[in-house]
């Protein structure tokens, strides 16, 4: 089982990530972006780490998506194969035109916008720790497919562009008939709110992950790879004093192994 | 009477995004025998309703622009550009939270109070050859330079 982690100039989490793919018991490796790109059908799986790659220049994502990679993993995706985005690799997604999954860019990771009691009160880049909620039954998308519906957890932030915009008609109404909403921010008892700080960058619906119609791709806001390990915990955390437990994170990483188990 | 206070403002030093831009058009999205350069300008609209537009223009270059870095020009309700290229103008269509910050710094902790608005805007001077410039201009805009759920775009002007 062999996964790769693609790397743009600019990705800052492809080694974490992979320390996170070879912890579960997966094989992968690094693949830079300028590799050929039909290398990549002997891999069983994908990872888009974060990070700014090409600098977020023109908007986040968009430079990425044009690169001969994106097409080979259009082509992946089609063969059921799981790609998850992380972050970056979430806006990279959305540009290519994987997610939401109709080929076309039906949707905006834009500039985070912070709304509480109905007024701004902070733009741009955040960092925090939040709360998200599975929002699907078990198996429907790749990258929670050993998630309970409901199953609460807690992982980081760290983004500028995470608000989902679209003047799609009816695409809202499509994922969540469709079950393509994945996660949903919410707060410690697995409430939505649709404000500052449970929203945390003012994303509609509070929409922090989807996937593809099939399931097999699957974008993220959170990343899950920051919080693999129990010691990666904030201190607050009482499970960061129990370094050989698992983080929250590491069933990301799980339910695609998983999924490639079921799948193969 | 308000007037409108348009600042162009372009880098002097090599601009990385727009080689970027012009790379990724040419080698990856099949533009390289119709387009030979990309440049690229800030555009702030400052809307006042008092004052010498001349003089507060001298004052918020002052605050936006690093002339260590950047050149700039002022136009008074007018925006022009210069011929030679394809003058793509591409804003955000939800709410601009730097033009927000900008409008309230200017009016608020810098003085000048006779601001009212504040817009912000790319400007993509795409520097294309042959006959249908403007359609080849708008394939780029809606291909690369904008994301029609958060971006709008305009071609300003196009002069052979």
């Amino acid at each position: 089982m062999k996964i790769a982690v693609m790397q743009f100039p600019g990705t800052n989490c492809e080694h974490e990530t992979l320390v996170a793919v070879k912890a579960v018991g997966m094989d992968g490796e690094i693949f830079r972006w300028n590799r050929s790109a039909g290398e990549l059908s002997s891999f069983d799986g994908y990872f888009i780490p974060g990070g700014f790659s090409y600098q977020d220049r023109v908007r986040a994502g968009a430079i990425a998506s044009k690169e001969p990679v994106m097409q080979a993993l259009k082509e992946e995706a089609t063969k059921g194969k799981p790609i998850i985005g992380i972050c970056n690799g979430f806006q990279i997604l959305v540009e290519a035109g994987l997610l939401p999954g109709t080929g076309k860019i039906d949707m905006a990771l834009a500039q985070n916008v912070m709304v509480s009691n109905g007024k701004i009160v902070r733009r741009g880049y955040y960092c925090d720790w939040v709360n998200l909620r599975h929002e699907t039954p078990p198996r429907r998308c790749s990258g929670s497919f050993i998630m309970e519906r409901g199953s609460l957890f807690k992982i980081p932030i760290a983004h500028g562009e995470g608000n989902l915009v679209t003047s799609t008609p009816k695409l809202m109404e499509m994922l969540n008939d469709e079950e393509q909403v994945v996660f949903r921010y919410c707060d410690k008892n697995g409430r939505i709110k649709t404000e500052f700080p449970v929203n945390v960058n003012g994303s509609t619906e509070s929409i922090a992950g989807i996937c593809s119609p099939e399931g097999n791709v699957l974008g993220m806001m959170p990343h899950p790879e920051r919080a693999f390990f129990a010691w990666q915990l904030p201190a607050f955390d009482p499970r960061k004093q129990r370094p050989d437990e698992p983080g929250p994170g590491r069933r990301v990483f799980e339910s695609v192994k998983r999924y490639i188990e079921v799948n193969a | 009477m308000s007037q409108k206070i348009n600042l162009r403002v372009w880098l002097k030093i090599p601009d990385a995004e727009a080689a970027t831009v012009k790379n990724t058009l040419v080698r990856r999205m099949g533009f390289g025998d119709v387009l030979y350069d990309v440049k690229k300008e800030r555009l702030f609209s400052i809307e006042v309703d008092s004052g010498d537009p001349q003089e507060l223009a001298k004052g918020f270059a002052r605050e936006l622009v690093n002339e260590n870095k950047e050149s700039y020009k002022v136009l008074i309700d007018e925006l022009r550009f210069e011929e030679g290229y394809v003058p793509v103008w591409v804003a955000l269509k939800i709410e601009d939270g730097e033009a927000i910050s900008t409008q309230e710094r200017l009016r608020g902790r810098l003085g000048f109070t006779s601001v009212v608005n504040v817009k912000r805007a790319t400007i993509w001077k795409l520097y294309l050859s042959g006959m249908d410039r403007v359609a080849k201009a708008r394939e780029i805009a809606e291909g690369l330079l904008i994301n029609p759920h958060k971006d709008t775009y305009e071609i300003l002007d196009s002069k052979p």
